[in-house]
């Protein structure tokens, strides 16, 4: 059997993305495991570059190593792992794990293996030539035939969207702070009160005391 | 097609030969003489206050998941930007009420306060 030079690539980044994907979950630091995904996604958009899929492949590239995985070493660093307390019980589950993990390996065969992604099925993708543009093809099928998903897809990231904010927001912060804005929009009304006083003259009781109440209006008004 | 990304090829490959290269080169040839206090952790001069790995504000969590969907929107937007001439007036609609619903959302957090950090 021969290899030509693109099954070599193909096997290299096959062997890339095995490895690290078990190392994801053999690797004890949780970062560290993150960071192995980070490597498995390269290595699978060298494998969708190998299908010709290049917008995609380097929309993974983008998307997930550059946004999801993010958000990922987020999540693992917000979380309090206790290494210990999650080994306790590793053994007592181990039965029910395998058990899970081999109904699940069946269940990929089934789904994904020859009866339906087969060469049969799927026929290797022909090599185009090099002016060929994945992305315009992508892009006439996308915005066209496929309007109804892709709108669909705005509405999903919507939820995302709204479910996120009500998820962890927590509400606005009442710190007090500096607001430039307002400072330098504030005029004369805002800060300086003419309070009529008393004059030291009994003459005028009832107006002053008129005076003094139309004052305290205002106090309140100001209050407010 | 594929001999267009030749070069990325041919950088992974470089960069991967020289990342481990070089660390091969250090740890041959470095001398290697580790002690106790060579292996403590270090911060500026003292004993370290606590664990590096501490919980943090859930605001940097939105902030990451808020990013991720704008990304993604991005995203979509390229494909449309190349065939852009040959859409026609269905594409520019149909990209408008993809903006759209987005945009109701971006409004959504920024009146929600969510994009405020104080």
């Amino acid at each position: 059997m021969e290899l030509t030079f693109q099954q070599l690539v193909f096997y290299g980044f096959s062997t890339l993305l095995l490895l690290s994907a078990l190392m994801v979950i053999l690797s004890r630091n949780s970062v560290k495991a993150v960071m192995f995904l980070v490597l498995c996604f390269v290595a699978t958009s060298g494998l969708w570059m190998l299908l010709q899929a290049e917008f995609l492949a380097v929309a993974l590239v983008l998307v997930y190593v550059g946004a999801v995985m993010v958000l990922f070493l987020f999540v693992v660093m917000m979380l309090d792992i206790d290494i210990a307390a999650r080994r306790h019980g590793f053994t007592k589950l181990l039965p029910l794990a395998l058990l899970v993990a081999i109904a699940f390996l069946f269940i990929l065969h089934w789904l994904v293996g020859d009866n339906h992604f087969g060469l049969e099925q799927m026929e290797a993708p022909s090599d185009h030539d090099a002016s060929y543009s994945n992305i315009r093809e992508l892009g006439k099928m996308l915005y066209t035939d496929y309007f109804y998903p892709f709108e669909l897809a705005a509405v999903i990231l919507l939820v995302a969207m709204v479910a996120a904010i009500s998820l962890t927001f927590r509400g606005k912060r009442s710190r007090k702070s500096q607001d430039i804005d307002k400072q330098v929009r504030v005029t004369k009304a805002d800060r300086l009160r003419v309070i009529k006083m008393e004059s030291s003259s009994s003459s005028q009781q009832t107006d002053s005391k008129s005076d003094e109440e139309s004052n305290e209006n205002k106090d309140k008004e100001q209050d407010k | 097609m594929l001999e267009n990304y030749l070069p990325i090829l041919v950088f992974i490959m470089l960069g991967l030969g020289l990342g481990v290269g070089l660390e091969l080169v250090g740890f041959i040839l470095g001398k290697n003489k580790p002690d106790d206090a060579k292996n403590s952790p270090f911060e500026c001069g003292f004993d370290a206050f606590e664990d590096s790995r501490s919980k943090f504000d859930v605001r940097f969590y939105l902030v990451a998941i808020l990013f991720i969907i704008f990304d993604l929107e991005i995203a979509f937007l390229f494909p449309w930007a190349v065939v852009f001439n040959e859409l026609g007036w269905f594409g520019v609609t149909t990209m408008a009420v993809f903006l759209a619903l987005l945009v109701v959302g971006f409004i959504y957090e920024w009146k929600k306060g969510a994009l405020e950090w104080e």
